[in-house]
């Protein structure tokens, strides 16, 4: 066992414990041995992990699962009649009112791969590789807009301040690499309603915080040196800085400032990785055929491809966050050109990570905030017809490797895909279950904040075992 | 080697005396019973032990405590118990041996219950003490460990430190010069006073209320647009710089509105009460956002001002601390009735609003202005003059600014316990607005409203508020509070490190009428606030929980950056207004925010206002600038009294490359090579303006080494100079040497960079 209670002072009381121990004058000592790898660090599962990373492939704006992932052909004989009162409930809608119509599913679905999961037309790269996928059609959510709703999804609370998945396994797992931060965030397609809080550390310190990779300019902030300032120079002035440190640390004696001068080698050593990882000359032109990049135009596809690179590098949290699925009309446009974003993209991590044998300990989840409803949303005066509107009661996501059982589909909704009829999973289950994946109890994996000890998970959330390979 | 044995020292104590159940006991109830055994115990049959009439009562034969056969008592039996003990073998957490021992003996003296010490309005167990009272109290803490305290910091250090903790900068150096060269007893306090005068004093002090009070220039949610409140943050520069009293500074803000005839800045100040984050996303249902606006408004005050986390009681009775659901909502229904609509419909003016000055050199003048009517109004003879002035005053109305205000509905909103916290499922009878039971009652005669929750707040009795202030004070000014959980002061919480002391400071805040500046001269001119900061060989304290030497933290995000603006003779004075834009990387809020936002596009600002103290800057919520958030700023999203201090990376890469860096690298090699004669003189001049003493040989030489590398390099490539001087847009002297500027501007950020400068020390 080895849960983590931690205090919120951003001290790393392991290292200062060993400077109090060792006391003054083995300063230099200690720090030799530190600078060498205190950011890679893991601080411990609980048991054996099945995952060592995630990619998680995050679709805000809450994807229709009624037109991907979930085949509802009652909808098709219900078309254009309300839903029956008693499926509705009390149900209160943002746009819409409980007797909009029923809207059919926009496109034809087939069986695919040796499991026969279904799956509409829109996803044929995920068709092929969908024995390797699990769907959970069965999630649900109580948020129903989107902010809220993502920042949930990410930290398991509903309001900004909360530390994030990547956070969590920052801070529970540690680093594998010197090179590149631990958690990586990146996002392509519009805006992010859950703004910065889906990457944040909130009350964790800043270094658990996922670092933003950009599509345009530097790729981390601030990673090229100015003009007129080449590595050489860069170096010896981190040497100037460093020996100003180490004197102040020999006289003050304080274990934050040997971070800090590791800090600095970090920096240095990420000048050099990180525009070698964003560099995609040493791909082959198959990878870059199966997944459809063009190395230097900025896409959800390209994203794909970096996380897959970032994780070969020893990141051990990548999130793409992918904007644009919100359909509150033309449900159709929407999934056809977003599906067309994203669909080739993750496949393709999938097919790259199974050849290169990373697939079995790292785990992909593609999916959204929450789902959209079987009823119509049309408002004239909001020039809106044919779209669906927030719906968190069901909704689907798929999940692959890192202990995930291919090829198999979890729970199911009611045949009007409006409530869940088996199996349901809350997204706080879901945590629960990624945590459990990477050999973290969830109920265990604690953050000491404001005299409380948080989680993930809150004092919810129930391993789906099911899941599991 | 003295080792410190806190624990050794409290159970010694222990023996001699009987068990303190507030200090002793209670930590240990909260913390390994509570769970099961607390407040939140609804079940009839459960066990209790959150108050003694729950620990004796009556379980079918048994009791907890039973006072009349205390051997008999249920707690006693299975805290003994090989077969079932309590806690369950499976529980996680377990007691320790000096824990049980603790337990056993608190039962068998008589398991007498006592108030959690914080919920007790604090006392000065002695009103006088010879000398500063701080140095007495910490002073007879490290007589008991065999400890003296540490040397004094020399005087350089001395006048960094305190300038540092009180402004935010380091001291002018004539300032400085001034002191050093004071041989007077006084010379100290005089330069405190100089300090404490300097109007950087109330931009710094600000700073970590509205940290505490989430002030952001945005909505915070969703779209996250513009939002009218930046004169509140100038009211707020502006009540320390004046030194208003903390009472009167709370109370405006809580309730200004309600005070008979409210003043513009009353007013103003109510900006308080709507400070939570806001949105009109399409799918929001107003309903559910009028409770989330009052949930953060009741978990924010919980928080600056009473330090206890209330966020557990709003879906059930918390589980450690003694506030029970529906005492949650009957404060909440203080601020139910505010007028505003749940949804800010993404409107700057998110009504209710008034107009008010445009900055702070305006609020003066329109203060002038108004005084002089008032003179001039008195004097009949005066009338022709009193009109005159009264046009000006109009006709300056007119460059008001927007900002949100609190007002109440004519008639109150009706609350209810929502439950599970959810706002679709009210419950039972409507609450009337009152106050939390375990820490006393509203005044009598004080009216159900905000007005009388501040009079309640700043009330003598008040066991919290004062403790939970000049905690905060404290921990601004030493680097860490008397109470490491400045967020908890409830069972779950530290204790504070001297008890007694932080009583004291509390008390004394109160009887010298809320007078911040000598609450905060009295710690700065205290011995152990002026002891070196060097870590003890002998004293094995790491975090300087006896206070045995002088405080030593790294600078915030703000003070970073306007330490080097300073330095650099870039920063521009300018007090209040509108948030300003220093350069950002292109693209970051575009990246982030829909495209209906109108705060997707950050455009720079190209004059001075680049170069404004950081106070300043543009707070955007679910953006806030990179060089904030990078050095543990918070979002600003919730209440926060306690940043992080962490050194990451990414720190290390902006401040060596980001564009104001290198700007202010540039004007600061400039200003070297102007004011000073020559090599050696130049980095005395940069260590004094960042160390405020001179380098050392070490430093020198370290320094020296990498300035003529540099001057070499730079002298033999013209194209990297002159690409390197071009980076930012104040403008450049040409006439100076292009490769010595160079090579001085990189050495400049370079010991900008390094803890000399970032450090507090």
């Amino acid at each position: 066992m080895n849960s983590l209670p931690v205090t919120d002072a951003s001290v790393d009381l392991t290292r200062r414990h060993f400077f109090g121990e060792c006391g003054y004058g083995v300063g230099k000592l200690a720090l030799a041995g530190l600078l060498t790898n205190s950011f890679a660090r893991p601080t411990g599962t609980h048991f054996a992990p099945k995952a060592k990373r995630v990619i998680h492939l995050f679709q805000a704006g809450a994807p229709s699962q009624l037109e991907l992932f979930d085949n509802k052909p009652k909808l098709k004989a219900l078309e254009g009649k309300p839903l029956p009162p008693s499926v509705i409930g009390d149900q209160r809608y943002a746009f819409i009112q409980r007797d909009a119509a029923v809207l059919s599913p926009r496109f034809p679905f087939a069986k695919h791969g040796q499991c026969g999961t279904e799956l509409s037309d829109k996803l044929p790269h995920l068709a092929k590789v969908v024995d390797d996928v699990a769907i959970i059609k069965s999630m649900y959510t109580e948020q129903f807009n989107h902010a809220p709703g993502q920042i949930f999804f990410n930290t398991g609370f509903p309001q900004p301040g909360r530390p994030c998945l990547g956070s969590w396994l920052s801070y529970g797992l540690g680093a594998v690499t010197d090179n590149l931060p631990a958690f990586i965030a990146m996002s392509t397609g519009g805006g992010i309603s859950g703004g910065s809080a889906l990457w944040s550390a909130g009350f964790m310190p800043g270094k658990h915080a996922g670092v933003r990779l950009r599509n345009s300019g530097d790729a981390i902030l601030n990673v090229s040196s100015p003009n007129g300032v080449d590595a050489k120079l860069q170096r010896d002035s981190l040497d100037l800085i460093g020996a100003l440190n180490r004197r102040r640390l020999a006289i003050e004696n304080d274990p934050e400032i040997a971070t800090r001068i590791d800090a600095y080698e970090m920096a240095f050593r990420l000048q050099t990785s990180a525009p070698e990882l964003m560099d995609l000359k040493s791909e082959r032109p198959e990878t870059l055929k199966l997944y459809g990049v063009d190395p230097k135009k900025p896409s959800f596809a390209r994203a794909c491809l970096l996380a897959r690179r970032m994780i070969e590098r020893g990141v051990r949290c990548v999130n793409i966050i992918h904007s644009g699925w919100d359909a509150h009309s033309n449900v159709a446009g929407n999934v056809t050109k977003n599906a067309r974003a994203t669909d080739q993209g993750s496949a393709a991590l999938i097919t790259d990570l199974k050849q290169r044998g990373l697939l079995e300990d790292t785990l992909v989840i593609w999916g959204g905030e929450f789902g959209r409803t079987p009823m119509v949303e049309s408002n004239p005066t909001l020039n809106r017809k044919l779209g669906r509107d927030h719906h968190p009661q069901a909704f689907s996501l798929w999940m692959a490797g890192g202990g995930v059982k291919g090829g198999m589909t979890l729970g199911a909704t009611d045949e009007l895909g409006f409530h869940i009829a088996e199996r349901p999973v809350h997204i706080h289950d879901l945590q629960a279950t990624l945590l459990h994946l990477l050999g973290l109890d969830h109920e265990r994996l604690t953050f000491r904040h404001g005299g409380r000890d948080y989680r993930l998970t809150d004092v919810h959330g129930k391993v789906v075992k099911d899941l599991i390979a | 080697m003295k080792r410190v044995s806190f624990l050794a020292a409290a159970f010694c104590a222990s023996q001699l005396f009987a068990v303190d159940f507030s200090r002793e006991v209670l930590p240990i109830l909260s913390n390994k019973c509570f769970v099961c055994h607390g407040p939140d115990g609804t079940k009839k049959e459960v066990l209790r032990l959150d108050s003694f009439e729950e620990a004796t009562r009556d379980l079918d034969g048994y009791k907890a405590i039973d006072p009349k056969a205390l051997g008999k008592s249920e707690l006693l039996i299975r805290l003994h118990d090989q077969e079932d003990p309590m806690p369950p073998r499976k529980a996680e957490k377990q007691l320790t041996a000096a824990e049980r021992d603790i337990l056993t003996r608190w039962v068998k003296e008589g398991g007498r219950y006592a108030k959690h010490w914080a919920f007790v309005p604090p006392k000065k167990l002695r009103p006088d003490w010879t000398g500063n009272a701080i140095d007495a109290l910490v002073g007879r803490r490290l007589k008991a460990e065999g400890i003296a305290f540490a040397p004094e910091a020399d005087k350089a250090t001395l006048a960094r430190r305190v300038s540092l903790v009180l402004t935010g900068l380091p001291p002018e150096l004539l300032l400085l010069q001034k002191f050093l060269a004071d041989k007077k007893a006084d010379a100290y306090g005089q330069l405190v006073d100089a300090l404490l005068a300097s109007p950087r004093f109330g931009e710094h002090q600000a700073r970590y209320w509205l940290d505490a009070v989430r002030y952001g220039d945005t909505h915070g949610l969703h779209l996250d647009n513009r939002r009218g409140i930046f004169p509140y943050r100038d009211w707020v520069v502006r009540a320390f710089n004046r030194n208003q009293p903390l009472d009167e500074f709370l109370t405006w803000q809580l309730a200004g509105d309600l005070l008979p005839k409210p003043t513009l800045a009353q007013l103003v100040a109510t900006g308080f009460v709507r400070m939570n984050p806001s949105t009109a996303e399409g799918g929001a249902i107003p309903a559910e956002f009028q409770a989330k606006n009052n949930f953060d408004r009741v978990e924010t005050l919980g928080t600056a001002l009473l330090g206890m986390s209330l966020t557990c009681a709003r879906c059930h009775t918390h589980k450690f601390d003694p506030i029970p659901q529906v005492e949650y909502y009957r404060m909440m229904a203080f601020f139910n009735s505010t007028a505003e609509s749940s949804m800010d419909g993404n409107k700057y003016e998110y009504g209710p609003t008034v107009k008010a000055p445009a900055d702070i050199a305006a609020w003066a003048k329109w203060e002038a202005l108004n005084a002089r009517h008032a003179s001039l109004a008195k004097q009949p003879e005066e009338k022709e003059q009193a009109a005159a002035v009264a046009k000006e005053i109009a006709v300056f109305k007119k460059s008001f600014k927007p900002t949100l205000i609190a007002r109440d509905l004519p008639k109150p909103r009706q609350t209810k316990l929502l439950a599970r916290g959810e706002y679709n499922h009210p419950q039972g009878e409507p609450l009337r607005p009152e106050v939390f039971e375990v820490m006393g009652a509203l005044p009598k005669d004080a009216p159900a409203n905000r007005l009388g929750l501040a009079q309640w707040l700043t009330a003598r009795g008040h066991p919290l508020v004062s403790r939970v202030l000049i905690n905060r004070v404290w921990q601004r000014t030493f680097g860490e509070g008397l109470v490491r959980t400045p967020a908890d002061f409830g069972l779950q919480g530290e204790q504070p490190t001297h008890p007694e002391l932080l009583d004291w400071l509390a008390v004394d805040l109160q009887d010298r009428k809320w007078n911040l500046k000598a609450m905060l001269k009295l710690m700065v001119t205290s011995r152990t606030f002026r002891q070196s900061s060097v870590r003890r060989t002998k004293v094995n304290d790491p975090e300087n929980r006896l206070w045995a030497r002088g405080p030593s933290f790294r600078l915030d995000a703000e003070a970073v950056r306007d330490v080097a603006l300073w330095s650099s003779a870039l920063l521009d004075g300018t007090m209040g207004g509108e948030g300003v834009k220093p350069y950002q990387p292109g693209g970051l809020w575009k990246a982030l925010m829909h495209p209906g936002s109108n705060t997707k596009n950050y455009i720079a600002h190209k004059d001075a206002r680049q170069y404004r103290r950081s106070l300043y800057v543009y707070w955007k919520r679910t953006s806030p600038h990179p060089m904030m958030t990078l050095f543990d700023a918070p979002s600003r999203e919730i209440s926060c009294v306690k940043r992080s201090r962490t050194s990451t990376p990414t720190q290390s890469l902006a401040l060596l490359n980001e564009t104001q860096r290198v700007e202010m690298g540039r004007r600061l090699g400039q200003r070297l090579l102007r004011e000073a004669k020559d090599d050696a003189d130049r980095l005395n001049r940069l260590f004094t303006l960042v160390a405020s003493r001179k380098p050392n040989a070490a430093e020198r030489a370290a320094c020296m080494k990498l300035f003529n590398k540099l001057k070499q390099r730079y002298a033999g490539n013209a194209k990297d100079t002159e690409a390197y001087l071009s980076i930012g847009d104040s403008p450049r002297d040409k006439k100076l040497n292009a490769a010595e500027h160079a090579a001085w501007a990189q050495v400049a950020i370079t010991v900008l960079a390094s803890d000399v400068a970032l450090w507090v020390y």
